[in-house]
């Protein structure tokens, strides 16, 4: 330990370059890791967050909520299997909307269940859940664009529009990155045929389906998709990876994120490696006068550790301070002690990969050199 | 024999008996080490001197367990080192003997006290002792207000010395010096040699001198020569 304090004491710019390049690879995964959880909820919370134990869509709609609708006989036969606790229908829309605060018409998404059923939101941040016509949750995000408690958002119709008061909040209720309402399943149904007056029926666009006490869910979606044609039935969180507006994001994130963790290898891995050459004669003079093989290993682990936890310090702190300082649009983003605690997991044990080859190269010292005419250094 | 207020120990530092050290480089032999014989006593100073190649650096390498014999026996401080494995013989480098090589040897990285007590420290015994033992070896080498530089705060007369107490850190019972002067004008080879003298003296430890200069055999007690890999009778 002492012995690699020493020698980065004495190379302090070398080591803190090395723990700041740390420290910035540090941030930028957290950082992106942040970015997708906030991107992932703005586009799924509002699914991710309420009450769906399973989704039942059309099978056409390849799992994305917005192209599915269900047909009554449909609805009508998932509610009699076996093994089928409750269900509910619930609608999804987007429409225009005005806001007492937002001088433009803009979009909002209507989540329609029956006030007594499933597909509502799981937990209120403030406010409470709508008990008659009319009344909505709202995604909190989006509370000072008009969607506080209180106010009053306006579905612009064909002849008449609807007027739904707001009196709760839901934190991470966003769908598709828009402002979201919860609202009773009549309400939903009102405000489509006031958009499409002529609308004749109104399907919902999923069944929610709650599995009996000791109902296994896997094998549930099975049967359902087996005894009711053209359905496809998804877990909530299966519905939230196949989303594609998710899955897309995902992708292209997770690409830019294994690079990152790909270059602190490397970054981590030669350095130490540079470093080992550069230092080779001592630690062959020392190997030489008799320093076990065990002694210099710890001391590059130790330095190894040392420049990870700086590098730690400084990338979390940054991290922190750039989700605090720049809300990026509408996006909140943050991002979970888990998520961190395994990020940092991760690149300590990369690092340890990376550090393999200066170990090695530690290990392959043959203490003899040592007697080399001008075999080691000053 | 004279008896001594400290330390008489009859068990002689190093013997060296018919060792034998072959090279093999491709299909050739080379025999770096005949048949060499040697002993050296416990409190004795002996300059090994002899031309380039003639195998002085390998005997010594042999004698302080950096490398193994071909063939004989070695004993250091009596204990046969021949059958020692790597592990052992790591060890008893560190605790046994005291190195000072050919080329300038200390960590660039660590300061004059720094390079003496990592001596301790690589055997788990730093701490404090270990600072005030560098500290008073520095003294003695007349390092006293040096301590705290690194080596290339250092002269070349300066580094050599902070390497006798390195070599002498650890109190070893041999202490093996290859061409401690080479790099050293002769004024300056001179007054490392005394002190080489007077610090071995002074704890009644062996010592092994590696010289090509004849002028410095005078600082020994015995001389030997070796020539082609055999050490001529004196
Ligand atoms: N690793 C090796 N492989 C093959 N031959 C070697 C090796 N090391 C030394 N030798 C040979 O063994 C012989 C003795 O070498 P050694 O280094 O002991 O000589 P030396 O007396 O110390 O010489 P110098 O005064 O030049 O330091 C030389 O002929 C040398 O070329
Ligand atoms: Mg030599």
């Amino acid at each position: 330990m002492q012995l690699a304090l020493r020698e980065m004491r004495r190379a302090k710019v070398r080591f803190g370059l090395l723990a700041s390049a740390v420290g910035l690879l540090v941030f930028l995964i957290l950082f992106q890791q942040a970015l997708l959880n906030g991107l992932t909820t703005d586009f799924v919370g509002a699914v991710d967050n309420s009450d769906n134990p399973i989704l039942v869509l059309n099978e056409q709609a390849r799992a994305n909520i917005e192209g599915s609708f269900l047909l009554p006989d449909q609805v009508a036969a998932i509610g009699e299997l076996d093994g089928v606790a409750a269900t509910s229908t619930v609608g999804e829309n987007t429409f225009t909307a005005t806001t007492p605060v937002e001088p433009e018409p803009l979009d909002v998404v209507l989540f329609g269940y029956p006030l007594d059923g499933l597909g509502g939101p799981t937990s209120l941040s403030s406010g409470r859940l709508p008990e008659a016509a009319r009344e909505g949750v709202a995604s909190a995000a989006d509370a000072g664009k008009g969607f506080a408690i209180g106010d009053t958002v306006t579905i612009v119709g064909e002849a008449e529009d609807v007027d739904i008061t707001i009196v709760g909040l839901a934190d991470e209720a966003r769908w598709s990155v828009a402002p979201t309402v919860f609202v009773s399943y009549d309400t939903f149904e009102e405000s489509i045929r006031a958009v499409n007056p002529d609308a004749r029926l109104v399907l919902p666009s999923f069944v929610s389906v709650q599995p009996a006490p000791g109902v296994d869910v896997d094998a549930l979606t099975d049967r359902i998709d087996q005894a009711v044609p053209g359905v496809e039935s998804l877990t909530r969180s299966e519905t939230i990876d196949q989303n594609p507006g998710v899955a897309g994001t995902r992708q292209s994130f997770n690409i830019i994120l294994t690079l990152a963790f790909l270059v602190v290898v490397i970054v981590v891995g030669f350095f130490f490696l540079i470093l080992t050459v550069q230092k080779s004669k001592s630690l062959t003079l020392l190997r030489a006068i008799g320093s076990p093989r065990s002694y210099l290993v710890k001391n590059l682990l130790a330095q190894i550790g040392l420049v990870l936890a700086l590098g730690f310090i400084i990338g979390v702190g940054l991290t922190v301070f750039a989700i605090g300082a720049a809300p990026i649009g509408d996006v909140s983003i943050s991002v979970s002690p888990r998520t961190i605690a395994t990020t940092l997991v991760g690149i300590a044990v990369l690092s340890v990969i990376g550090g393999i080859g200066a170990i090695r190269r530690v290990l392959g010292i043959d203490p003899i050199e040592a007697t080399e005419p001008g075999g080691q250094g000053t | 024999m004279p008896s001594s207020p400290t330390h008489v120990s009859p068990t002689p530092a190093v013997q060296l008996e018919s060792v034998r050290k072959v090279y093999q480089s491709g299909d050739d032999e080379v025999v770096a080490l005949g048949h060499a014989s040697l002993t050296v006593a416990s409190d004795e100073i002996v300059a090994l001197v002899g031309p380039s190649g003639s195998g002085k650096t390998t005997l010594l390498s042999i004698a302080g367990g950096l490398l193994r014999a071909s063939d004989g026996t070695v004993l250091v401080g009596g204990e046969d080192i021949t059958t020692y494995d790597q592990k052992q013989l790591t060890k008893f480098r560190g605790n046994n003997v005291g190195f000072v090589f050919q080329a300038v040897n200390l960590v660039p990285f660590l300061t004059a006290t720094e390079n003496l007590t990592v001596v301790a420290e690589m055997n788990g015994r730093g701490g404090s002792a270990a600072k005030q033992r560098a500290h008073a070896l520095l003294e003695q080498l007349g390092l006293g207000h040096r301590k705290r530089n690194l080596p290339d705060q250092l002269s070349g007369g300066e580094r050599q010395r902070v390497a006798i107490g390195r070599a002498l850190m650890n109190e070893p019972g041999l202490v093996l010096f290859d061409e401690p002067t080479s790099a050293l004008d002769s004024k300056l080879g001179v007054q490392v040699m005394e002190l080489i003298r007077s610090e071995i003296k002074g704890r009644q430890t062996a010592a092994i001198i590696v010289t090509h200069d004849t002028r410095m055999t005078e600082f020994a007690d015995r001389t030997v020569e070796i020539a082609d890999g055999e050490l001529l009778p004196t």
